[in-house]
């Protein structure tokens, strides 16, 4: 179910600010209190799968350490996509949220 | 901080299962490394080497997060191949309509075509019309599409649709190049040889070169589909 919705939670990390691979999997692990615990791997081909639908842009920076690494942070159209895509998600938790309040225990026809 | 070369190695053996895509891999190797350093001093352990292992671990088999990527990298080719063919066409247009201007230019007597010289202009329009109209079809299609998370069924008849449909403007484009070809050569004919007969046959040689550099991006990308499909499979 998580694998369905990492685009997601991937652009919600980023709504903060921008981030880089590492800084974005510990901000969903922190975000979610250890919830979303995933393969780091994952992240990766999200990242650059989004950057390439334009929801994202890349920029590589040097860090402090010396290593070379990217940068990411959210596009105009990733920020409309994620503003679309949590409306969708609230309306489907409210709508779930109603099921279950107005569920009744099983009660045995006989 | 001292390597005790796990890193290394994990990278090095990503680096490796995406060598269907050299830009890619090369991107991904830069990335994972810091990842993977950054995790260590995240957590600072005394035995490094357990520290290494734990971050590579956590990174998961580098098999898996190869097949992971084959999907994006397969979408990236797909669309340079696609915005490619629309460059060409372009440059193939560009080279068509300066010919035309230089023959009018040099008012340039239109030689021994007659009839078969009418024949061969209809194929060419309807050539190259019908290469513009499916390569941006083709374009369009494709450019439109989101990129899935896993290679679905439906996303490898998409790009399967899309290669057949590159494929047609491509030969579109052929006929019309070779037609163009035939027609330089008959209006040409007959009229004395001079630098200035240079230009027509330089402007055909753009449009073959054009056409020809379509030709092997295409069997190019197609190519790395069975590399990207061998990395899936054993993903």
């Amino acid at each position: 179910m998580l694998k369905g919705h990492l685009d997601m939670i991937v652009l919600a990390a980023l709504s903060a600010g921008p981030a880089h691979g590492y800084a974005i999997m510990e901000e969903i692990k922190r975000r979610s209190a250890g919830a979303f615990d995933l393969p780091e791997g994952t992240i990766y081909p999200v990242l650059h799968r989004l950057e390439q639908a334009g929801l994202l842009a890349g920029r590589w920076v040097t860090a402090d350490s010396g290593r070379r690494r990217r940068v990411y942070s959210l596009t105009k159209r990733g920020k409309r996509e994620l503003s679309e895509q949590r409306a969708v998600w609230e309306q489907f938790a409210d709508a779930i949220g109603s099921l279950f309040k107005g569920s009744r225990p099983w009660q045995n026809p006989a | 901080m001292a390597e005790s070369g796990v890193i290394s190695a994990y990278v090095e053996r990503l680096a490796r299962a995406l060598d269907f895509d050299p830009s890619l891999s090369r991107r991904v190797r830069r990335e994972v490394e810091d990842h993977l350093w950054e995790a260590v001093s995240a957590h600072p352990s005394a035995d490094e080497l357990e520290a290494e292992r734990r971050a590579v671990m956590s990174f998961g088999d580098p098999h898996v997060v190869a097949a992971q990527f084959a999907v994006v990298s397969l979408a990236k080719q797909a669309r340079k191949v696609g915005i490619g063919a629309m460059v060409v066409i372009a440059a193939v247009f560009i080279a068509m309509k300066a010919r035309l201007a230089w023959y009018a230019v040099m008012e340039c007597p239109t030689g021994q075509m007659g009839s078969l010289g009418e024949i061969v202009v209809s194929i060419d329009r309807y050539a190259f019309w019908l290469s513009v109209v499916v390569g941006i079809a083709g374009w369009t299609y494709i450019g439109g599409r989101p990129i899935p998370a896993t290679f679905t069924p439906e996303y490898r008849a998409q790009l399967r649709r899309f290669f057949l449909v590159c494929l047609t403007a491509t030969g579109s484009l052929i006929v019309s190049v070779i037609s163009d070809g035939v027609l330089t050569s008959l209006r040409l004919a007959g009229t004395p040889w001079s630098l200035d007969a240079l230009i027509p046959f330089v402007s055909i040689a753009i449009e073959v070169v054009c056409a020809g550099g379509l030709v092997a991006a295409i069997r190019s990308v197609t190519q790395r589909l069975a590399s990207t499909g061998r990395a899936m499979r054993m993903g």
